[in-house]
């Protein structure tokens, strides 16, 4: 694993806790979340239908899609509920000096 | 023990309904009769991204035929015409006889056709399923000036997506404003400005009083004598449960099957669920009758829970959504019992959104916005609905501070 694969999103203080943002590096569209016990990150597109995940709601450990209600784990991608029934990719992420960085691969 | 389980309806509901059996039922035969040849499938695509070409019909499909095999769930495509609700028994059209030991009705709801003088039957197009969308999508590739009758979700959808592909469409609406079984008007005006803003015509407060085949297009006569000239025309004024089956038995029928919140009807080890069940919500402490994607699968999982022996109380807020140009409309709970309404928000772009409450407590809320930035409230507001919490109202019609505030953990 080289370290050019960690990509600067931006300080951890720009995300407030059980929320998260929207991160876009190239053509992707991820989202980075905080919650009570860290940083995550994953796909920033719902598995359903063609939509950003940046305006749904963070609850827990789970994200839910704001047009047609799919729930994904945050810290595992997993599918919770129906209309969503394919995973969302997760991606590693670290903190160094107060700024986050995602893994992508 | 294992039994003969039967689901009557091969929509939504019924492979929601059938999967949830399956996972709290491993034994049990289970054994789905529709009337379309086809998997169970998202009807909500066929008036948007599939009239858009964005989406094929396999594209459709809620699992493949992979996961019913992997599931032990049989599908099969038949015509029932008989219920002996007694002997436990249906009777399909080509004399196959279908033994259960529990019944779920599936059978969903069917579109009302206009009433017209003349033998226009042929000619006004309806749409609920795959095949009449792929009719409608092939017919309209040669045509140009569409009116639409009914200016309902279907109706509007269908203005969008023909506006998108530069059709010159007219909507006429009966009543005084549009969507106005259910959506508030103030929410129904963002959206027929909207319809506006893209070209499309939008009539309300006017009845058709005669349509007229002139060669290949149409002359449809309204009642201030007004005429519009159109070469397709497409109704879409709003559907009825589909009971027809039973009409002469021992069920109970109410705008639909009655069932109680477990999904059970008058007759035991019947059970019915999504658009053709009448439901007991103990919620609101009333009966309603929904047509919705979210309901469909809601309640089919019910349903299937308590055909499993999982006794399960159905107490889902309703929540429905429209999609249109680049809006997205959400509704959740009910917005017809209220003493009070607090707007939040003013600009589309941002998303609006109307709370009715009762008491200081939401019963329902309305919003459209740009894609993506009213579902996040809605949601919140389901929540904040089904825990009955008394909200601060200040933060409701504040667009700068977080719902999510008012939810206690």
């Amino acid at each position: 694993m080289s370290e050019e694969n960690w990509i600067e999103v931006g300080s951890t203080d720009s995300i407030e806790e059980e929320d998260l943002i929207r991160f876009d590096h190239q053509d992707k569209t991820f989202c980075v979340y905080k919650l009570t016990d860290g940083f995550y990150a994953t796909d920033g597109i719902c598995t359903h239908e063609a939509v950003h995940l940046e305006d749904g709601l963070v609850m827990d450990d789970e994200i839910e899609c704001p047009m047609h209600q799919g729930i994904f784990n945050i810290k595992s991608g997993e599918a919770l509920s129906p209309p969503a029934c394919e995973d969302l990719k997760t991606y590693p992420v670290k903190v160094d000096n107060d700024k986050i960085f995602i893994k992508i691969d | 023990m294992k039994n003969n389980i039967i689901i009557l309806g091969g929509g939504q509901a019924g492979i929601y309904a059938a999967r949830e059996i399956r996972q709290n039922d491993p034994k049990s035969n289970i054994k789905i009769l529709g009337e379309e040849n086809l998997l169970p499938y998202e009807r909500p695509p066929l008036s948007k991204d599939f009239l858009l070409d964005k989406k094929k019909a396999e594209d459709l499909y809620f699992h493949s035929s992979d996961v019913l095999k992997n599931e032990n769930i049989e599908f099969e495509n038949i015509s029932i015409n008989k219920v002996d609700f007694e002997n436990k028994k249906l009777f399909a059209k080509n004399d196959n006889v279908y033994s259960y030991d529990s019944l779920l009705i599936s059978t969903g709801s069917e579109n009302k056709k206009l009433t017209l003088d003349n033998n226009l039957k042929n000619d006004i197009y309806y749409l609920r399923n795959l095949e009449e969308a792929k009719k409608i999508k092939e017919i309209v590739s040669n045509k140009n000036k569409i009116t639409i009758i009914g200016g309902g979700f279907i109706g509007l959808e269908i203005a969008s997506s023909l506006s998108q592909l530069q059709k010159k469409v007219i909507v006429i609406e009966i009543g005084n404003q549009l969507m106005g079984r259910i959506i508030p008007k103030q929410i129904a005006d963002l959206v027929q400005n909207t319809h506006i803003e893209h070209g499309n015509e939008i009539i309300l407060n006017k009845q058709i009083e005669k349509i007229t085949k002139k060669n290949d297009d149409y002359e449809i006569l309204l009642n201030d004598n007004s005429l519009i000239e159109t070469d397709f025309i497409i109704a879409g004024i709003g559907s009825t449960p589909t009971v027809k089956l039973f009409e002469n038995t021992n069920l109970k029928l109410d705008n639909g099957i009655v069932t109680n919140q477990f999904c059970e009807t008058s007759i035991k080890d019947v059970y019915a669920a999504g658009d053709v069940s009448n439901f007991y919500h103990p919620f609101y402490e009333r009966n309603m009758r929904l047509e919705s994607y979210q309901h469909a699968q809601n309640h089919g999982i019910c349903a299937g829970k308590n055909i499993a022996g999982v006794k399960t109380e159905y107490t889902s807020i309703p929540w429905m959504w429209s999609d249109q140009f680049n809006l997205n409309l959400q509704l959740t709970g009910i917005c017809d019992e209220y003493d009070e309404i607090i707007e939040r928000g003013n600009d589309i772009n941002n998303g609006v959104i109307y709370f009715f409450l009762k008491n200081n407590k939401i019963r329902g809320a309305c919003g459209v916005g740009v894609i993506g930035k009213v579902g996040r409230d809605i949601r919140i507001t389901s929540k904040l609905t089904e825990k009955d919490t008394i909200v601060d109202k200040q933060i409701l019609s504040d667009q700068n501070l977080k719902l999510n505030k008012l939810i206690q953990k």
